[in-house]
């Protein structure tokens, strides 16, 4: 890949583009890329980039707290598409200081982020620090936290001084509805979850189906609902408590 | 090199969690002192110097860092860690890393 690579200028390029011409503009110009794959919808993105590129380098957070339908549904994803997946654990010494500390279920008391940030954050900065750029499944539609997802940028999170680590988010202008017609267009495996009622599958203790009409994030760390609170700099968010 | 540490005040007036949060981990590391300014954006006043600061840097989220450096350019950080590791050359840990990401992205916890 080149070192002179304008994100920005890519980016407005391809501001309303689908996931095809994103996913082949990433690959074109990267070798060290990876897929991360949650062992949701965002199987399609799977998909779809094993067309561009048989080679795939996929990767999944396996956080030991998944549904052992997603542990499955894992495996008949490596299986199909023929991949090396690489399934990241958390560091074993910070994951047993942890839970000795706060417990198996502190989630439901101090919320989420801790244990998200053991489980989930570490390991993904350490995989990050090995690639070039990487891809998610992000969608706008998905949360209001999601609403200004990019087709692609420089990840400010997972950068450091020395590395600059690109984000491409191929699926960010697709609709749920989208996502979910691909998959049955082209018969592509899906979790088994989402016959029950999920609609965003994370970790099982804090993943719940959805009602008709919910949100899909109402399925994911609903005690915290009255809390959820950002830090926003717009002028109009008076109301939040930052 | 000149560091201009901009937070936010909400429409209570009192400073916003994760502002108060990382002034006060600037204060247990000993890192205070080398802040050179502190500007507020007030969310009930739109004009106000950080909320004005945050409209030219194009920054959503606070608190966040101003740094100019020697050559006149101006970085912008969003994520304490970032910031204390890059330019105050402190350490921080890969939880507190973790945690940071987290609260600056909110997207991220999806992932």
């Amino acid at each position: 890949m080149t070192n002179t690579f304008d994100i920005e200028a890519h980016a407005g390029t391809f501001r309303d583009k689908g996931p095809d011409e994103v996913l082949d503009f990433a690959y074109r110009h990267f070798d060290n890329i990876a897929i991360s794959f949650s062992g949701a919808e965002d199987v399609a993105l799977v998909d779809m980039a094993s067309r561009i590129n048989p080679d795939l380098q996929v990767f999944s957070l396996d956080t030991g707290r998944l549904h052992i339908e997603t542990y499955r549904f894992l495996e008949q994803v490596r299986e199909r598409y023929n991949l090396k997946l690489e399934v990241l654990s958390p560091d074993s010494a910070q994951l047993e200081t942890f839970v000795r500390e706060k417990g198996l279920y502190s989630f439901y008391r101090d919320g989420h982020k801790e244990c998200c940030g053991v489980r989930k954050i570490v390991p993904l900065r350490r995989k990050l620090h090995t690639v070039d750029a990487w891809i998610t499944g992000q969608r706008k539609d998905q949360s209001p936290t999601r609403a200004n997802v990019p087709v692609m940028e420089a990840d400010a999170a997972f950068s450091t001084a020395g590395h600059t680590l690109y984000k491409f988010n191929p699926l960010a202008n697709w609709s749920s509805e989208q996502v979910w017609t691909y998959i049955r267009e082209n018969d592509v495996p899906y979790n088994e979850l989402h016959n029950r009622g999920y609609i965003s599958i994370g970790c099982e203790p804090c993943t719940r189906p959805i009602l008709p009409n919910q949100h899909e994030r109402a399925g994911r760390w609903w005690w915290e609902e009255a809390t959820m609170k950002e830090c926003g700099l717009h002028a109009g968010n008076a109301g939040n408590s930052g | 090199m000149y560091i201009t540490f901009v937070k936010k005040l909400t429409a209570d007036g009192n400073p916003c969690r994760k502002c108060a949060e990382v002034e006060k981990r600037l204060n247990d590391a000993g890192l205070a002192s080398s802040i050179d300014s502190t500007v507020i954006a007030d969310e009930r006043d739109p004009h106000s110097e950080g909320m004005q600061l945050a409209q030219q840097y194009q920054v959503d989220t606070a608190p966040f860092f101003l740094v100019r450096m020697g050559d006149g350019e101006t970085r912008v950080y969003t994520i304490y860690f970032r910031f204390v590791n890059e330019i105050l050359k402190a350490k921080t840990t890969e939880q507190e890393a973790a945690a940071d990401i987290l609260d600056s992205r909110h997207d991220l916890d999806f992932i």
